[in-house]
Parts: structure tokens; sequence; C-alpha cells
């Protein structure tokens, strides 16, 4: 919760100002009754135009002024609304932005994005609101109250009395309309959902001729959205109309009870018109109030789910250690285990391999097999839940994120393309690299589909197709110099032969090590060890030939993925 | 031109609106009664307090005087008859936006099931892949709007209407020049609302594409968080989304408080029609052409009239978009229905499939199926095999009448299909696409779906014939276990073999393998063709496929390239002639 309030804090003068200019506005818009009193008091009973005239000028002149602090208060209350909204937001992104598979578990990306856009946006409503209705309310209450009392009358208890009377209505009727409107948002989703499953599955509804079975299902949710909008509009219109009739049986029990103290002297015709008003602004500005029991079930849910990610820790954080010894450029993997966390089962149990300079390790095995599992380790894009890995004999968790990642480069199974230009999607690497360098790396991907490095790349590289996407990926990797270039099954998108020419390209990688996921035994043949992952578990290594002889797994995949063309002829 | 358009489309909108009210006349006929009422009552109402005033004044000068006391007794007639018709005015009005809200709701019920209805009518390309968006965001997003429009604006309107007219007509025959004075007032302030929020419509739009921008970009870094931590870019993108949000910011505040002067700017209003009261008010009580008690009845009436004013502006935009909404609704309502004229029944499928030189393409300028022809003997497994974009899916999708042939036939037992009604032409039919579809139900019911009237028996056996039983039974909840959209309880691979019981049970002569084992590795899809072959077994099969590795079986394997046959034959036919099917095997062997 700290986190949410900090901003607020740190701008406690803006507050503050808006404070005063609220009293301002309360006192201006609380001043009109009291002449309204003076001209019927003083102006009619004396028959004096003049005074009336004057009166009314300054009444205009108040109006004015009431105005304009108004005004006023908008102004400051939205650049601290919205000033806010942009501090919360500055403050969510670099945090989810260290968020791991692990964090993600809990809170997925879409509703990172929903928090950050989204939930940001409710919560800076609500403090607008805040501002300019809610804390008004009371100022103008406390105020009218006071005036009322400066009238000399007794009726101030009526107000009181109907506020009781309100409330003690109103409660019981929020209470049954709550449930309602949370449950709106639920079905709605459930008939969004319905009907997204239905576009999609329309080949295999139309084939299977299920229209009405179909069009049955949705109808429930449909009669049912109908239902609690019935049953909820049936409470909520209440609130209108009990409102409003309890406002004027005010005004009439004023009337009623002021005329006693008119008969006995004690009141005057004016001020009591005057009270009519305070007691009308006073109980007005209170049920606006009310509408913060409306906006208030959002409000909670955007802020516990903002507060959620700053309350979520996050697990992998930076070691001391910022540089590495380059003499011994070895990663090794000893006795690795992973699970997600509440999940029974291991992901990775047991990894023992070692990734040596100059040396290709392939690692093979079918999806959900941990492959990219225990790539992501490297980098500490997640952490090991048992055992160690060492990076020149230290274990990586004693590294600066940023100095184990520099010497690494990663080719992830979804390229990823930044918008911008051929050029700026490499520069991200090494923002120093020359034209030429970039050129060498984009030849080394066989990309040869484009014009220059100024050719556009838009968001998300939809401009090119899955294998260019690829292509440039790798030649993204390829840019960067390091001693680890880790592969996670980016050659499943190409085609054999370009395959072919990288896998040929990467042998100008000397003395650098390359490890390479796939479920492609083509991809990985060639690589000095062999890896075979089954359920997390290592099965069994050596090179391609020994596999051959020594695994049955492996053979079963050689030939799941071989035809029987030399059986055939 | 286009204001001349517009005109057309709103009338047809209105009338397409009026349509749907007209089943519920009744309760429209209800709501207009109550709605008069009301206002009648609320109207009434501040003459009696006015009234009421007036005997507190008379009875304050006779006791100053001396010349009687104040009338106690009328007083509290008045203020009784006064409290009881807020009360009826009150009650009245709550039954009317009552009435309204539940024929909204009626309106909107039945505005849902006229979408889905049409969305089962239509024909594919009107519901595929394209379009799938757009008939989503209008499933969603326009009839909330719509429904918006009419519970908040529509109801809100046509009472506010009234009042206005109806309080209007009162302050008239009270006082006409102080009427005029505070129409005047309102008029004026009005008119400053207006520019203002015109003012604001710039900064609006500019706020709505800074907005956009920074969604977009905290999307992309969102979905890419791996890659960017790998390489070390978390600094450079921190600082881009710092700088999105800066110009967001100065957009957002200006935009917001523009459209927010609305507020102070109304209250001005109120404010001084007040101070016209007032002031004109006590001259008129001295000039002697008005009591003081209706100062009052005028300050209560300025409410009344100010009010809903307010309301109005404020639901305008409501409107506006309530309108865009109905005519986007209304023009997928007439859309096209699915072609579907003919009524015969296919009755049994006997001896073959004919495709007789067909043609197909999606647009007209393009030919995705070419001068195809293909015999299917009953009984036959066909494999289809090709290239990215060769045409083998929409050769299905030509047989399943999902889209129809341009020219040429397909004809069962020599019967063009086209003869036939499209429902009963599917039922013949089984699928098992790439893109596996099931919803969020028990694995029970989604087997179910095959055969609505298979028993828990029945649906067990074909999941046992699929080799999905052992791993269903493995899950905590067994054939109850719930699937849900991301899937994550299950592999894709077992979402298949659900598929493969699915079509198991729904027992077709005819089965459709749409590249069913695509997304799984190899060694699961062993497994899925062991449950394909139990499907397949005794029926007459299509499988299309890019792997050839599980087609040897197939008593046919037909080529396709473009559009065209290439080649077709066995296995063994297909390796002697040494084409295309012989190469493709020789580099996929060659590892």
């Amino acid at each position: 919760m700290n986190d949410l309030i900090s901003p607020i804090i740190k701008k406690y003068k803006s507050i503050i100002l808006i404070l005063l200019l609220l009293i301002v506005q309360a006192y201006f818009t609380l001043t009109l009754p009291e002449y309204t009193a003076d001209i019927v008091n003083i102006g009619v009973a004396n028959a004096d135009i003049n005074y009336v005239y004057d009166i009314g000028i300054k009444m205009i002149a108040i109006t004015v002024l009431a105005t304009i602090s108004a005004i006023l208060v908008s102004f400051f209350s939205i650049r601290f609304s919205s000033g806010y909204s942009r501090d919360l937001r500055k403050m969510i992104f670099p945090k989810a932005l260290q968020f791991s598979n692990l964090e993600l578990n809990d809170i997925s990306k879409s509703s990172l994005i929903t928090r950050t856009v989204i939930d940001v946006s409710q919560i800076q409503m609500f403090i607008e609101e805040l501002l300019t209705v809610i804390i008004f309310a009371p100022i103008l209450g406390i105020g009218g109250i006071m005036k009322s009392l400066e009238l000399g009358t007794s009726l101030s208890w009526i107000i009181v009395l109907i506020f009781v009377v309100i409330i003690i209505l109103m409660i019981p009727l929020f209470k049954k309309a709550l449930p309602y409107l949370g449950k709106f948002q639920e079905i709605t989703d459930r008939i969004n959902g319905n009907a997204r499953e239905i576009l999609i599955g329309m080949p295999v509804i139309k084939t299977f001729v299920r229209q009405d079975y179909e069009e049955r299902k949705f109808d429930k949710v449909n009669s049912e959205y109908h239902e609690t909008h019935i049953n909820a509009y049936r409470i909520i219109l209440l609130f209108t109309p009990m409102l409003s009739l309890h406002l004027s049986l005010m005004t009439v029990g004023i009337i009623f009870f002021g005329s006693f103290q008119i008969e006995s002297g004690d009141l005057l015709i004016g001020d009591l018109l005057a009270f009519i008003q305070y007691a009308t602004q006073i109980v007005t500005s209170f049920i606006m109030v009310s509408t913060v029991f409306t906006i208030m079930p959002d409000v909670t849910v955007s802020i516990r789910r903002v507060n959620e990610i700053f309350k979520t820790e996050v697990s992998i954080v930076d070691g001391e250690i910022d540089a590495v010894n380059t003499e011994n450029p070895v990663i090794e993997f000893r006795n690795v285990d992973f699970k997600y966390p509440n999940s029974e089962n291991n992901i990775l149990t047991n990894i023992n391999f070692k990734l040596e300079p100059g040396k290709t390790v392939g690692i093979i095995g079918g999806i959900g097999s941990g492959k990219s599992t225990i790539l992501n380790l490297i980098p500490r894009l997640q952490d090991p839940t048992g055992g160690e890995i060492l990076f020149a004999g230290e274990n990586i968790k004693n590294y600066k994120l940023s100095t184990l990642r520099e010497n690494m480069s990663l080719t992830p199974q979804k390229a990823h393309l930044f918008k911008g230009t051929v050029k700026s999607n490499m520069t991200i690497i090494d923002k120093n690299a020359s034209d030429d360098e970039i050129n060498k790396a984009l030849k080394r991907a066989n990309v040869n589909f484009i014009d220059g490095l100024d050719d556009e790349v838009v968001q998300g590289g939809a401009n090119f197709s899955d294998s260019q996407k690829q292509r440039l990926s790798i030649a993204r990797s390829l840019l960067k110099k390091c001693n680890f270039y880790l592969f996670d099954d980016c050659f499943t998108a190409l085609d054999k032969n370009t395959e072919k020419i990288i896998k040929n390209n990467l042998k100008d990688l000397e003395g650098a090590s390359i490890l390479i996921v796939s479920q492609r035994i083509s991809t990985i043949k060639d690589a000095d060890e062999i890896i075979v992952l089954d359920d997390g578990k290592i099965i069994d290594s050596g090179t391609h030939d020994k596999l051959i002889e020594s695994c049955n797994f492996y053979r079963e995949i050689v030939n799941s993925q071989s035809d029987t063309l030399k059986d055939g002829i | 031109m286009t204001s001349n358009r517009e005109k057309m489309g709103l009338k047809r909108i209105v009338k397409n609106v009026l349509r749907l009210m007209k089943d519920h006349e009744l309760k429209f006929i209800l709501t207009g009664i109550c709605a008069i009422l009301s206002v009648l009552f609320t109207v009434i109402s501040p003459l009696l307090l006015g009234d009421a005033i007036n005997i507190l004044i008379e009875g304050a000068s006779n006791i100053i005087n001396h010349t009687g006391t104040l009338d106690f007794v009328g007083l509290v007639k008045l203020l009784t008859i006064a409290a009881t018709l807020y009360f009826i005015s009150n009650v009245v009005s709550y039954l009317q936006t009552y009435y309204l809200v539940k024929t909204t709701s009626d309106i909107i019920y039945s505005i849902r099931k006229r979408i889905i209805n049409k969305v089962m009518q239509m024909p594919m390309p009107s519901v595929d892949e394209n379009q799938r968006g757009a008939v989503l965001s209008m499933l969603t997003n326009s009839v909330n709007v719509l429904e918006d429009a009419l519970t908040s604006s529509f109801v809100e309107i046509t009472t506010k209407l009234i009042t206005i007219i109806g309080t209007l007509i009162m302050m008239i025959t009270i006082n006409a020049l102080l009427t005029v004075t505070i129409v005047g007032v309102v008029l004026l302030s009005s008119a400053l609302i207006a520019i203002v929020s015109k003012f604001s419509q710039k900064y609006f739009t500019k706020r709505l594409y800074a907005q956009g921008g920074t969604t977009g970009q905290i999307e992309e870094i969102f979905s890419s968080q791996e890659v960017i931590r790998t390489i070390n870019y978390e600094n450079q993108i921190t600082a881009d989304f710092n700088d999105n949000v800066d110009e967001w910011y100065s957009h957002e505040w200006k935009s917001r408080f523009l459209s927010s002067l609305n507020t102070p700017l109304t209250s001005l209003n109120s404010n001084l029609g007040y101070v016209a009261i007032a002031v004109l008010g006590s001259i008129f009580v001295l000039q002697g052409s008005m009591t003081i008690g209706r100062i009052l009845s005028f300050f209560e009436y300025l409410k009344n009239f100010t009010d809903p004013i307010e309301t109005l502006t404020d639901i305008m935009p409501h409107l506006q978009a309530g309108i865009a909404s109905a005519e986007r609704i209304f023009e997928f309502l007439e859309m096209e229905d699915e072609d579907n004229p003919s009524k015969n029944e296919l009755e049994k499928f006997e001896n073959e499939i004919t495709f007789d030189n067909i043609s197909f393409g999606y647009t007209e300028n393009e030919r995705i199926i070419d001068n195809f022809s293909l015999t299917v003997k009953k009984g036959e497994k066909i494999a289809i095999i090709g290239e990215k974009g060769s045409g083998k899916t929409t050769l299905i999708q030509l047989l399943t009448r999902l889209y129809d042939v341009d020219s040429g036939e397909i004809k069962i037992d020599g019967i063009n299909i086209n003869e036939y009604d499209k429902n009963s032409l599917r039922s013949f039919m089984g699928i098992i696409l790439q893109e596996i579809w099931l919803f969020s139900d028990t694995i029970e019911e989604n087997i179910r779906y095959g055969n609505l009237e298979a028993t828990e028996n029945e649906v067990i056996a074909s999941s046992h014939k699929a080799n999905s039983d052992k791993f269903i039974r493995q899950l905590p909840e067994g054939y109850d276990s719930i699937l849900n959209e991301d899937g994550d309880n299950i592999s894709h691979g077992q979402r298949q073999l659900i598929t493969i019981a699915r079509a198991i049970i729904s027992n077709k002569e005819i089965l459709i393998l749409d590249d069913a084992t695509s997304n799984v590795d190899t060694r699961t899809e062993l497994l899925i063709h062991e449950s394909l072959d139990e499907l397949m077994e005794n029926k007459t099969s299509f499988i299309i496929t890019h792997r050839l590795s599980t087609i040897r079986n197939a008593d046919k394997i037909v080529v396709i390239g473009k559009g065209k046959v290439i080649e077709q034959g066995t296995h063994e036919e297909l390796l002697a002639k040494k084409g295309y099917y012989y190469n493709t095997l020789k580099t996929q062997e060659n590892i």
C-alpha cells in the first residue's frame, strides 16, 4: 500500500492547495442564500429597489468567484490525479519488467498490461472524484451547518433527521445492490467468452451441425444476464426517487416547523428561504458522495491489483560480482532441479552438463520435456530450485544480472523484433556496431531479403514472415561478441536449406560454446555432445552415432522423423 | 452527400429501433403515462410550497399588525397535499424508469439472441478469421454501448424533455418575464459549454492517440520481456516508456480539464438563474406582480429546469455512441444468411465422392483451386499433401461447403452436393483440425458434443478407442475436469486426442483430418496416429498433412500444388515415379 500512497504524500502541497480552494468554493456557494435572505428581509420589507440591485450585483460577483474557484479546483485536482497515474505507471513499469516466469505465473502478462493501463486509469478517476466531489461534501456540510446556526433557527435538526432516515433506508438497499454490481462484470465476461468460443469454433460447429445447441447454450448466459440486469435495476432505480422524495419532504418539514418560529417572530421569511437553500445544498452534496459506493467495488479491485504488483517480490535479483574471469569461460550445470511453485512435478531433475569453449552441445526432447527451461536458466530468466549453475567457477547467482547476460547471446524460440528499422533492431545489442559488423551478422544469419539497413520494421515485425523474423533475430544474436551462443529451437521456422547455411556459418564463431535446443534431429545431429531429455531428465548423452547405438529413445525420435525411404525402395 | 447518407442511416436506425420496441408497446404506453403523471405532480408541488410561504407571510404581518394569526389549518392542509403529491410523483417516476429498464433489457436480450442466431446462419467468409474480431467487438462492445444508450439516454431524454416543457409552462404562467430571463441565462452558459467542449475535442483526440501509443508499447514490451532482459535492454526501454507516459500525461490532463469544465459551468448556470430569481423576483414582488411565495416556487422550478438540461448534455455522447453502435448492429443483422436453398436430405453415401474439374478462389483474382479433379471410392483413405498454400485445406472447406466452388462440381454418388441441404451434408462428415477447438466445459461434455444422445458409457468407450481414457482418468476430476481456455491443465496432444474421441463418438461416414498432428512433437504424433487409425477404420477419410511419415498406408496419396493435382498413387507407385513425393521424402530422410 505504501507504494501506492507515496506519490500522493510527495505532493502534499497540491493537496493542501486543493483543500483551501474547496473551502473558498464552499464559502462562496454558501454566501448566496444569505444575500437572498437580505434581499427579502431588508430590500423587499423596506421596498428599497436600490438595495435589491446592490445585493444583486454582489451576488453575481460571488457567483463568478464561486465558478472561478471551482474551475481552479478542477484544474489542480485533474493535474494531480493525472500526474498520479503517470507516476504510478512509471513505478509499475520497471518493477513489472523484472518479473520472471515465476512471478508471471501469478500475474499473467496480459493482466500486467491491463493493470498498467486500465486499473491505473480507474484509480486516477477515483482520485479525481475524491478531490472534486467527495471531499467537497463534508466541507460544504460543515459550512452549511455553521451558516444555518448563524441564521439563528433551531431547524438544523431536520437536516440531521433526514440524513439519518436516508442512511437507514439506503444501507440495506446498497447491501442488496452491491452483489449484483460485482456480478455484472462476471456475466459480461462469460457472454464475451461464449461468443468468442462460438466464433472460433465456427467450422467445427457447422460441420457437427450444432448451431441450435450453441444457440441454446448462449441463451442460458444471455438470460442470466437479462435477469441479473432487471433484478439489479429493480433496486438501483429506487435510489433517485427515494432521495428526491426525502429532499422534498425536508422542504415541507422546514416550512411546517419554521412556521412556529415565524409566528413567534424568531425567524424572518427571507431567513427561512435561505435555510431551505442551505439544507438542499448540504443534503445534495452528501448524496453526491453516495456515487462513491457505485465506483467503489471497481476501484477496490483496481487498487488491489496494482498493489499486488508492488507487493510481489522479484525472485531474480542482482548478485555482487560485476566481472567475469575470462580464463575459464565454462558454464556447468550441477545437479540442477527445477519446478514451479505449487506444482508437484519437477520440470527438470538432476541436470548435469558442461558448455566448454569451442564445443557445441545439442539438447533434444519432445514438447514439454524441459528443453527450453534449461536454456532459460542460463541467463537467469528463471532460477533453479535445486543444484547450481556455475559460470567461470562461480554460481551465476553471484553475478550482477547485466554482467551475466552481457556474456551470452540467447536467441529465443519466438523471434521478437522491435518497431523501428533493421538497423535499430541490431544496434540494441551494441550501440556502436558499425554497418560492416551488422552486415556481417546479417549475412551469417542468411538475411538476404532486405534492401538495406534502414528497412522498416513494424510492430512485432509483422512485415516479415516467420522465417525472416527468425533470421533477423538470429542475426541480432550473432552480432553480439561473447563466449556463449544459446539457440532455443529457433531453427524450426526455417527451411532445411537455410538452416544448413546458417549452421555452417556458426562455425565462424571460433572458440565460443554453442548450445542448441531442438526437437528436430537434423538440427543437433552434428553437435559434439547431444543431450537426450525426456520428462525433465537426461536419459542419455553423447554423439549422434553413439546415441543411435545406445539410446532407444533417441532411435525412436530418429525413426519418427526419418521416413522409411530405404525400406520402401 | 455525406450528410445526406448519414440522415438516411439515421432514419433506418430509428425505424429499426422502433420496430424493436413494437413488441413492447404496452410497457411503453405504461411508461409514458407514468412519466406524464410524475412530471405533472413535480410541477404542481412548488406552487403549493409557494402558497404555504404566502400564508406564513400573511400570518407574520397579521401578527405584527395584531389583525389576526397564522392560518395553521390552511398551512397544514397545503403542506399535506404537497407531501402527498411528492410521494406519488416519486413512486410513479420509479415505476416509469423501472418499466423502461425492463423493456430495454428485454430488447438487448433479444438483440444478443438475434446476433448469435445470425452468426450461426452466416456463410463462413463472413465469420472467418478475418472477420472474427469485428463480429466479436460488435457482440460485446456495440451491444453494451447500445444498452447503455437505451437505458440511460433513451429513458432520460424522454422524461427530462417532458420535465423541461412542463416546468417551462408553469414558470410562464407565473411570470413570463422572469422565465425569459432564466431561459436566457441558461442558453448563454450552454453556449459557453458547447464552445469549451469543442475546444477539448482536439486534446481528446491527442490523448487517445498518446494512450494508444503507450498501450501498444506496453503490450510489445511485456510480451517480449525475456528478450529484453537477455539483451540488457531494460534501461533504454524504461526511458522510452517514461517519455511516452509523459506525453500521455500532458494531453491527458488538458483534455480532462477542459471536459471537466462542464460541471462548474453548469453550476454557474444554475447560480446565475438563482440570482436572477432572487433579484428580479424581489423587484416583481415590490411592483406587486408576484408574491414572495412564488420566489420559492421559482427556486424549485429552476432546479427542475437546469438539472434535466445538465443531464441531457451529459448523455449526448452516450446517445451518439449508441446510434453508431445501433447502426453497426442493424447492418450486421441485415447481412446475408448462408445460402441454403435445398431441403433435400442426403440419406446415404454408398459409392464415391467425385471432384469434377473444380476451381475456387477466396477473392475474385486468385485461384486457390484450379481445375482440380479426383475420385474417391467409399472406404478409401486419401492422403492429400502439398506445400503451404497449395490449397489442401481449401479443398476440405469446399467439400464441407463452408465455401462453395466457383466452377465445376463436387458429387456424392453422382449427385452435386449443392443439391443437398448443407446441414444434412455436413452431418455425414467428421473433422479433426489443426486448430483444436474444445469449449470450456467438462471433458465428458466435450466428447459428447459429437453425439448429444451418447450415454456416459459410450463417451468412455470412444475415449478409450482414442487413447485418451488413460490420461483423463489420471486427472483429479477425471471426465468431469473442466477444460479452460488456456488449456494449461492438459497438453496440446491430449487435447487433440479428445477431439478424436469426439469424432469417434459422432461415427460419421466421411472423416477429414486437417493437419491434425502438426503442433505436437513427433513421438506424440505416433501415439495420435494410433488413435486416428482406430477412428478411420471402415471410414472414407481425407488426411491432410505435411508430414509424410504417417501416410504410407493410405490407399491413395494425392500431391497437390497451386490447386492442381501434381501426382497421385500409392506410396509405392509414387516412389517409383521419382517425382515430387520421392524428392520430398528424400530431403526429409536426409539427416
